[in-house]
């Protein structure tokens, strides 16, 4: 007796929310079914992949791939549109880490001018990364969104501490995207999405950032909680976790000690940047196996790769 | 003239005043002139808001004249007040957007707004930077003054009082002058805003509440009920008016009761209607702040505890030896005692302390001393129920002070007070000023007032403890009266799914959670203070056996909050569908098949069980929020209850405990023996390690001689 495929499709749905204008702009989620199973399915939208842009250059020693891609860019806007051309890239991170207190301390002025800078040197999709210092990321991010009145981006991200005002400045004022931030809790992600709602942030706002883990770094919890965040919004129809996920995980792999630890101190381990890379790749594939709608990278190989491996499941 | 009439007549005045102002601007600078305040993207906003017409030039607003009067009716109902109120405030902003399309900077020649002496019209980047604090209620509220206070004195105190409360305050007319005489700071910045000479400035106020409700609530012009309902729900906004209060004012403010903000005046004449909460008559103007905050139902964050020494979870365990002691109440030696009342709200003054008796430094060194703390608070959501949950944390909030240490509750408490915090300054009124703070930022929730007195006086103290022990023994004999079926719903709780994901706890009265720190009562009143939080109501009507304790409403809640991993639970069996247990039950407890039996285990012991393994190895085959048969964590008060294990024969199957555990459970558990099966002493017939340890053999040959009533039940497996 063959084999009968049954098709696994739920009645619920993944809630969509579109990133970014015009013609490059990018829907994310949509999904019936369970993370990548396009053969239950067809996709409605595919999984997504951006590329991660700094106002702090990156540091390239040890990193020659990454040092060619950006070479002779002397501007944030040379190098987000530089980013922009990263093969497979749907959308830019723009994370300003300068604005941080405790590091260059970069003036809510000087990042609107940054952010304005951006916006002009590419029309993908932007996604907005803070300095994860509260009192700061909540002016940034205000301040950000009435720049950008038409580009409808998505801030990274709105905790516990500052939602409120996040919420209330740029997704109810101007009607821009709100990621709600919890720390790899199912409970605390349905609360907080919650509360947005209940500020008046209409869910089609909201995208969850569920945490993450570099792949080895306790990624199994990451992975459990997407589980069952998918679980509750598919097969329980919960409309508080039906929000497309988008996990940063260029944020977490880049300070691992695999992706940092140079070819000269640990020689046994190779090269760097293989490292990195693979790093990246890894733990990019395992949030898209687990239900991430949208994975933001750093390397060009790590978002080629990523890309190609979407489009072949396809 | 009653109040209709002055509404009516002052709509009317306002009507008349556009008109020429229409008439005459037309004349001046003809139907094409366009018309526009600048700055906002919103047009003319309250006739935006209220008609849906976008005015851009004279000859619009001219015709704008026209739904504005008809929206001043006049059959003598509720309706037509507010109506009309609103439509005398769109004939203000007419006047207005006149004076604008005459000229673009009608109040001072500085193109800083802040800089002239009236502000007047607010830009749209203005209503943002106002209206993001609103919305998270970081500014908890907006207060409109309007004409002159009685003295310049109390116009200072009111603004003052306002400010200092993070109460955005807007001036309209006399007072302005008044503030101005006194040199009170004014601007946008400072967050009191002087808008114009007279009350038609007041459409420059309204303007700011519909854009809010137009970019924050997404409210459609044109649409009178929601965005009515949403200023109402969204933006705590009132206003306090002067006597004498023009025609004029009256009708603006009832165009602000139907926005639902209240107007607080000491104008006595004609106010012949009066409606709790919206329309207040309140003659004492120093009164206003209290009165206009409980009017809007505003509640304020305390933020700053004002105390001389630190305040914090570090200083939590801090010890305070007798040599570095300044003094102590010490209740197993003197009379002391701590109290929460509910009283009503009006008999309490907020953030009062009071000190009756000596304070600490009219004490000798090293003295012990008489304390009774008693704390009132009141609110439209307190109940009783609260008092012991609230009067628990006092001992955390307490023990959080540098150089002060606090033990146990109710008459049984030992506070002592450092010799360092009291050369910091700490006196007896500082426990007041922490417990105000602590409290109402808490249980903001349930508590609108609060006020805190503090006893020294021994007599006093000791009359105190003696109305307190009754309280206490009332509170304990409500508790024990509290059984599953006398209650209409029980609690969910999903405190430690953070690390046992499955995991739900069904809480009920006979049934707190496994880890022995939420009882029925706690998980009732984390659901009223947090309702999103993590405990969650479950009905319990559609019973299925409650015998073994089965609910669909439960089963339902359980599936929900597990999301998904359980399909049901029955309360009071651990043989089918037992309870889940995360981690953090206090005991365990597991069959034991020679005697028919179960045996509990304490987390704190360590010794082995009759069944042959300890609490860590029992707790291994349960916990993580699956479900195993003839296995359960649960709390140490369960075990007593007479819904422990019910649907296997209850507590007669107890067979062995550890004998810590089994004395502190024993007063309830003998007692509830004797009224179910009629056995005296029942403790006596349970073994623990002192009579047998490891072996089931010998635990049977005790249970035999002692006759032990399990031995005679039907076998569980």
């Amino acid at each position: 007796m063959g084999f009968t495929a049954k098709a696994q499709v739920y009645k619920a749905a993944i809630q969509e929310t579109v990133l970014g204008a015009g013609e490059k702009a990018l829907t994310l989620g949509g999904a019936r079914t369970q993370p990548l199973c396009a053969f239950d399915e067809a996709w409605k939208n595919a999984p997504a992949v951006g590329v991660e842009v700094s106002d702090i250059p990156f540091e390239t020693a040890g990193l020659p791939a990454l040092a060619a891609w950006y070479e002779g860019c002397g501007s944030f806007g040379d190098r987000v549109k530089k980013a922009a051309e990263m093969e497979g890239a749907k959308f830019i991170c723009l994370h300003f880490e300068g604005a941080d207190p405790g590091g260059e301390n970069k003036s809510v002025e000087e990042i609107v001018a940054l952010a304005k800078e951006a916006a002009a040197a590419t029309d993908l999709p932007l996604v907005i990364a803070g300095c994860k210092n509260v009192e700061k990321d909540q002016a940034l991010f205000s301040a950000v969104s009435d720049a950008l009145p038409d580009r409808n981006p998505l801030f990274l991200s709105a905790r516990e501490e500052d939602y409120k005002t996040i919420g209330a400045a740029c997704a109810m004022a101007n009607g821009h995207k709100v990621g709600a931030e919890s720390a790899v809790d199912i409970n605390l992600a349905k609360q907080l999405n919650v509360l947005m709602t209940q500020l008046g942030v209409p869910a089609a706002g909201i995208v969850m950032n569920l945490g993450s883990a570099a792949a080895g770094y306790g990624f199994e919890y990451v992975a459990s909680t997407m589980d069952r965040v998918k679980a509750a919004a598919l097969e329980q129809n919960d409309t508080m976790l039906q929000m497309p996920v988008i996990t940063p995980v260029a944020l977490e792999t880049w300070s691992v000690k695999e992706s940092i630890m140079s070819e000269a101190d640990m020689p046994e381990w190779g090269s760097q940047e293989e490292r990195a890379i693979e790093m990246e790749i890894v733990t990019a594939s395992a949030c898209l196996t687990s239900g991430s709608d949208a994975v933001i990278l750093r390397h060009p190989e790590s978002v080629k790769t990523i890309a190609a491996m979407i489009a072949a499941l396809a | 003239m009653g109040l209709f009439d002055v509404v009516f007549h002052g709509s009317d005045e306002m009507y008349a005043l556009a008109e020429t102002a229409v008439k005459e601007t037309l004349e001046k600078i003809g139907e094409d002139a366009p018309v526009a305040f600048g700055s906002t993207a919103y047009y003319l906003a309250c006739i935006k808001a209220y008609t849906g017409l976008e005015v851009t030039n004279m000859a619009q607003l001219r015709d704008a004249l026209t739904p504005i009067r008809a929206m001043m009716t006049r059959n003598r109902r509720t309706a037509d007040i507010f109506h009309s109120g609103i439509a005398t405030v769109m004939a203000a902003e007419v006047i207005e957007a006149c004076k604008y399309a005459v000229n673009p900077l009608p109040y001072g020649e500085n193109e800083n707004p802040n800089d002239n002496k009236y502000h007047g019209h607010m830009t749209d980047a203005e209503v943002r930077e106002l209206g993001v604090p609103l919305v998270t209620r970081d500014i908890p509220g907006f207060v409109v003054l309007i004409d002159e206070a009685p003295t310049d004195e109390q116009a200072v105190a009111l603004i003052k009082g306002y400010q200092s409360r993070g109460i955005f305050v807007f001036l309209l007319g006399g007072i302005i002058d008044q503030a101005m005489r006194k040199g009170v700071k004014m601007g946008f910045p400072v967050r009191v805003v002087p808008v114009g000479p007279d009350i038609i400035g007041v459409s420059h106020i309204i303007s700011l509440v519909v854009r809010a409700a137009f970019i924050f609530g997404n409210i459609q012009p044109n649409d009178y009920v929601n965005m009515n309902r949403y200023t109402m729900d969204r933006i705590f906004a009132f206003v306090n008016a002067f006597s004498p209060v023009s025609d004029m004012t009256v009708a603006c403010g009832a165009g602000a009761i139907a926005e639902g903000f209240p107007v607080i005046t000491n104008e006595v004449k004609d106010m012949d209607w009066r409606v709790p909460k919206s329309l207040v008559i309140n003659t004492d103007v120093d009164t206003w702040i209290d009165c206009s905050l409980e009017a809007r139902g505003i509640k304020l964050k305390v933020t700053n505890i004002d105390v001389p020494v630190a305040v914090s979870s570090a200083f939590e365990g801090e010890i305070i030896r007798k040599g570095d002691m300044q003094l102590e109440a010490d209740g197993s030696r003197k009379d002391c005692l701590e109290l929460v009342r509910t009283k009503d709200v009006r008999e309490i003054e907020d953030h009062k302390i009071t000190l009756v008796g000596k304070d600490i430094d009219e004490f000798g060194v090293g003295e012990k001393i008489c304390m009774a703390t008693i704390v009132e608070v009141g609110g439209a959501k307190m109940q009783p129920d609260f008092e012991p949950v609230m009067e628990r944390k006092i001992h955390s909030f307490v023990n959080c002070l540098e150089g002060i240490m606090h033990t146990g509750q109710r008459d049984l408490i030992r506070i002592r007070v450092s010799k360092a915090a009291f050369e910091a300054g700490f006196r007896m009124k500082h426990f007041g000023e922490l417990l105000y703070a602590k409290i109402k930022n808490e249980y903001e929730a349930v508590v609108d007032k609060c006020q805190v007195t503090i006893y020294t006086e021994p007599e006093k103290v000791h009359e105190l403890r003696i109305e307190a022990n009754k309280i206490y023994d009332a509170r304990d004999d409500r508790v024990s009266k509290l059984s599953d079926e006398s209650v209409d719903v029980f609690y969910t709780c999903i405190l430690c799914q953070s690390f046992s994901p499955s995991h739900v706890c069904i809480v009920t009265p006979e049934r707190l959670g496994l880890c022995g720190a939420v009882s029925w009562m706690d998980a009732k009143a984390t659901n009223q203070l947090d309702p999103n939080g993590p405990c969650q109501i479950v009905p319990k009507e559609r019973v299925v056996d409650e015998e073994i304790g089965i609910w669909e409403d439960v089963n339902e809640a359980v599936q929900t909050y597990s999301h998904g991993a359980l399909e049901q639970v029955s309360l009071y069996s651990i043989m089918q569908d037992p309870m889940t247990s995360c981690g953090c039950f206090e005991c365990i407890c597991g069959i034991e098949p020679f005697s028919n039996g179960v045996v509990i285990v304490n987390r704190e012991h360590t010794g082995v069980t009759p069944v042959g393994m300890t609490f860590s190895e029992l707790a291994s085959m349960t916990g993580g929020g699956v479900q195993t048969p003839g296995f359960m964590g649960h709390g140490r008060h369960f075990i007593p209850s007479k819904k422990f294990m019910k649907a296997e024969g209850g507590l007669q199957r107890i067979v062995w405990m550890p004998k810590a555990l089994k004395e502190s459970v024993a007063e309830k558990l003998n007692a509830n023996a004797k009224e179910l099966y009629g056995i005296e002493n029942f403790t006596d017939m349970i073994a623990d390690e002192t009579i047998v340890e490891g072996d089931p053999e010998a635990l049977v040959a005790f249970l035999t001689e002692k006759g032990h009533p399990a031995l005679g039940l039907e076998p569980m497996m």
